[in-house]
């Protein structure tokens, strides 16, 4: 052991061109095995059989391999394999990946190495780029282009491990502040998401669509991706109760679907970016708070109730949903103001109304019967409300996001009374038909629901899992929201048999982000947010702050210069030469000291007859002797105890 | 003295008796002798090479002979002649001065080339042949050569490939004030009959733990960078061979030896540096002398000894 220690540290290792592609290749490989299919792992599996075997192959033989793995690629792709499916760009990029691997490991069974195999761990670089976007990745990536960079040294300088590894971390260290001055300032190209061609993977799904199913086609989305990043301006977030986030507005019930407002009558609004002032009586407790919204390829953009001022580019209806020209193709940062404190609805069209009031008996004929009674028994609009409210918490619904037992063809009817088991959308359609049903006009306000828990300081998260719908009923003239969501008497988490039972706390899909994870999510976002996506607005943002903010641009200036220095420090630390001979380098401290007293070791003078000199000059010259002795046993007679104890008694030397 | 091995000391002491204020150069004699190598001298006559030589001698109670080289001397004076025996109707080998234990061979460079090889051979292979018969050297076999200064008439120099085979080369020089005085008040008796210090099997134990001294990977450090200098800095005609690399290891392994130690230093190579290479290295510009030679090559080594 001490001896294959020795032999580690003073000998330097030389890989062969072979074993350098190996291990080049065995790194950028590495993430793709998450995404090759089983066929082809069959296959890689395979190939490591024959080269552990170690055989050459006869060229049949390698014609029989090559056919082996065409079929592995062809049982890989089944099914996506048409022109269809090639016009996908992730299949197509699969399609390629499984062709380079196919071509790749052919190449190495022949053990010779070419140009095309040197230049394929980068184009499988690439395209493993294309499957993964995650900070994890891009660390690995990182990790990557330095081992590339470590091979190509160790070919090209045809040095050992030890002194390849050394340059390469010399010039990837050098390499570093310029990537980060160009990562920081380059500029960047602010354009719209590109598809090069290729149709998207699928329909999007966010967690908020538009319109609103209440059967098997209804939305669970329990995705955490992000849809929002949200900062207030002034640093406090609203309470939980207040974090409700308008989309879309919907009227009209077709079947199992609910939708907005027909175009035609749309057009009879008015949008404008500000609401008008008689839209609403009053509106107080004005907002104003920054979003980030990502791509959701959907024309509504998300504000909090109720909102006052969108963005340029985004319009007010009479509704207060809020849209934007062209839709949500990129990433989108905006600010709005909304005023928390509000009473609207005044003015209201005649025609909305009787569409807030449209209701088919058949569809729900129960809950039809027991809106009759309600009617029946309450005269009031008001009292009829408390009445639907009273019966929904009657009935002890279960909110789970994943409810049982639904008839397709009378939802509203199994759930109140069958099952009475839904999620938001199940009791917001009950509720709004039932509010129909007894008189009140009602509509449903589907939008994403934030919660204070998933927030630190004033960044609020909300992810797809957030997406909600919600009731709004117009009484006294004026629209009042409510969530009937709220009135279940438990929730059942995802599909697992916990009930919980917390009437106090609202009953919510998401799950309660406890707070190391709510932080590891914030810091990955910001991660994510200022080094993946930094973009064309995060550069301008940047900018702009750098020119309006002196304290910031010094800070920023002097962390940027911070780096550089950290970089320059690490760089001369590689760059001294390595210790090669033990004694030396325990003496060479000595020696600095020695200096310092003017004993400067001569061109002919050995360390010894340096240390014999110094000795020579001292009274009590036992412990420079002792040092000597010891330097001597340390570095001709192999002795690792005197190089031990040489250190300790130089440390005694002041 | 004191760093001295105790096995050594009584021998030198007796030397320095005969050759007073030379220990260094009695030491280096020692070392190439334990290093089982052979010593040219190169000196004005007259400084004491002959008492260096049979003080020796006869303190490792050793066989000495000597030979005077001369330039009409022939092979056959030194390695010996097969003569005709009419008696006994055979060729009889009669052996040469060479067969001694210690030759000193004096002013070796007034011989003539054929001579001087003849010597020169016998001392790299341990034995002498003649019409196809070997007959091996004593052992020990040591031989003290000793040359005159190129500059003088009448002599043949000696040609590189050959110098290479004496393992060190110094000169004894003059001696110092005090010891001249004492030489020149006639204190100064040799006695013939000397106490002898090492037996033979001693000398051979010491012999073979001379090639057991250890060098580190330090030291092996050191001696290449010095090899790979003498052949790559472009400053000498022509660099270090190998039976030179092997000659500076030798001697450093002695020398280490000498002073009591298994493992050799960087330091006992510095003290043999120039006897070992002057004879095997010349500079391509200037003179040539020890001092230039030890200085350029330490110059060269300063950070690695």
């Amino acid at each position: 052991m001490k001896k294959f220690f020795k032999h580690w540290l003073f000998t330097d290792k030389k890989l062969s061109p072979q074993q350098l592609l190996d291990i080049g290749y065995l790194v950028v490989s590495l993430p793709l095995i998450a995404v090759i299919k089983l066929p082809m792992i069959i296959y890689l599996l395979f190939f490591f059989i024959l080269i552990f075997r170690d055989k050459k192959l006869s060229n049949i033989a390698l014609v029989g391999v090559a056919l082996f793995g065409l079929f592995m690629i062809i049982l890989s792709l089944f099914g996506e394999l048409n022109l269809a499916g090639l016009s996908r760009l992730k299949i197509f990029v699969e399609a390629i990946l499984y062709l380079l691997i196919l071509a790749v490991t052919l190449q190495r069974l022949t053990k010779n190495i070419n140009f095309y195999q040197i230049i394929s761990p980068i184009l499988i670089l690439a395209i493993s780029l294309f499957f993964f976007d995650s900070i994890a990745m891009l660390l690995y990536v990182v990790f990557e282009i330095f081992i590339l960079l470590w091979l190509i040294l160790a070919f090209t300088m045809g040095a050992g491990f030890k002194e390849s590894l050394n340059m390469a971390i010399r010039m990837y260290l050098l390499s570093l502040p310029w990537v980060i001055v160009l990562f920081i300032f380059f500029p960047r190209i602010s354009f719209e998401h590109a598809s090069y061609g290729f149709r998207g993977d699928g329909i999007f799904r966010a967690g908020h669509d538009g319109t609103m199913f209440t059967d098997d086609r209804a939305m669970r989305v329990l995705s955490k991706r992000v849809v929002m990043e949200v900062s207030f301006k002034d640093k406090q977030i609203p309470p939980s109760n207040r974090l409700y986030f308008r989309g879309s507005v919907l009227y009209q019930k077709r079947g199992n679907r609910w939708l907005p407002l027909p175009v035609y009558l749309k057009r009879a609004f008015s949008p404008s970016q500000i609401a008008p002032k008689d839209s609403y009586d009053y509106a107080k407790d004005k907002i104003e708070y920054n979003v980030v919204l990502y791509p959701t390829y959907k024309r509504w953009i998300y504000m909090l109730d109720l909102p006052i001022k969108a963005p340029i580019g985004g319009y007010i209806d009479a509704d207060f949903s809020v849209t934007y020209k062209g839709g949500v193709r990129d990433k989108l940062s905006y600010n709005a103001t909304s005023a928390l404190n509000y009473r609207y609805g005044k003015v209201i069209r005649r025609v909305i109304l009787g569409e807030a009031l449209k209701a088919n008996k058949n569809l729900a004929p129960k809950t039809y019967q027991k809106a009759k009674e309600i009617k029946k028994k309450f005269k009031n609009p008001k009292d009829r409300l408390k009445a639907i409210i009273e019966f929904f918490k009657s009935q002890k619904l279960v909110y789970s996001t994943s409810p049982k037992g639904l008839d397709k063809k009378r939802v509203t009817d199994s759930f109140l009374f069958k099952s009475k088991q839904g999620y938001c959308v199940h009791f917001a359609d009950a509720f709004t038909l039932m509010s129909r049903f007894v008189g009140i006009p009602a509509r449903i306000v589907t939008g994403y629901r934030g919660f204070s828990q998933n927030s630190i300081k004033n960044y609020l998260l909300i992810r797809e899992m957030d997406a909600h719908a919600w009731v709004e009923v117009y009484i006294d003239k004026s629209w009042l929201r409510i969530d009937p969501s709220l009135l279940a008497s438990s929730s059942i988490q995802d599909s697992s048999v916990q009930i919980v039972n917390n009437k106090k706390e609202p009953l919510i899909q998401t799950q309660n982000t406890n707070r190391a994870t709510l932080y590891y999510l914030y810091i990955k976002y910001t991660i994510e947010s200022w080094i993946l996506n930094y973009s064309h607005y995060r550069q301008m943002t940047l900018l702009n702050r750098f020119k309006s903010d002196t304290k910031f641009a010094l800070i920023f200036v002097l962390s940027l210069i911070g780096i550089v220095v950290l970089i320059i420090l690490l760089y001369i630390y590689f760059t001294k030469t390595p210790c090669k001979d033990i004694g030396v380098c325990e003496i060479s401290p000595l020696l600095k000291k020695l200096a310092k007293r003017g004993f400067v070791k001569g061109e002919q003078e050995s360390i010894s007859a340096l240390l014999k000199r110094y000795a020579s000059s001292l009274d009590d010259d036992s412990i420079i002797r002792q040092i000597d002795e010891l330097y001597i046993r340390c570095r001709y007679d192999d002795d690792i105890k005197a190089c031990k104890q040489l250190r300790e008694k130089i440390k005694e030397i002041k | 003295m004191q760093d001295i091995a105790n096995e050594f000391k009584p021998l030198i002491e007796q030397i320095s008796k005969d050759l007073k204020g030379k220990e260094e150069i009695i030491k280096k004699t020692v070392a190439t002798f334990f290093a089982g190598g052979h010593l040219l001298l190169e000196d004005i006559p007259g400084v004491g090479k002959t008492t260096l030589a049979k003080s020796f001698a006869s303190s490792l109670g050793l066989e000495f002979s000597r030979v005077q080289f001369t330039a009409d001397m022939l092979p056959s004076d030194i390695i010996g002649v097969n003569y005709f025996d009419v008696n006994e109707a055979k060729f009889i080998f009669k052996k040469g001065p060479i067969f001694t234990q210690f030759l000193l061979a004096d002013e070796i460079n007034r011989s003539m080339p054929k001579t001087q090889s003849a010597l020169l051979e016998a001392m790299e292979e341990g034995k002498v042949t003649i019409d196809g018969i070997s007959y091996p050297l004593p052992k020990p076999f040591f031989v003290m050569a000793t040359q005159n200064p190129y500059e003088e008439k009448g002599t043949f120099a000696l040609p590189h490939s050959q110098l290479d085979r004496f393992l060190c080369s110094f000169s004894i020089g003059y001696p110092n004030r005090e010891s001249e005085r004492e030489i020149l008040k006639g204190l100064i008796e040799e006695k013939e009959n000397k106490k002898v210090v090492m037996s033979l099997e001693q000398i051979e134990d010491i012999m073979q733990s001379v090639k057991e001294v250890k060098l580190s990977d330090s030291m092996l450090d050191i001696l290449q960078e010095v090899i790979s200098f003498t052949r790559e800095s472009g400053i000498f005609r022509y660099g270090l061979s190998t039976r030179g690399a092997l000659a500076l290891a030798a001697m450093t392994r002695s020398w280490a030896r000498l002073h009591g130690r298994d493992y050799a230093i960087a330091d006992d190579m510095l003290s043999i540096l120039a006897d070992v290479c002057y004879h095997r290295l010349s500079f391509l510009e200037g003179e040539t002398t020890p001092k230039r030679i030890y200085d350029e090559i330490t110059s060269h080594i300063s950070l690695q000894i």
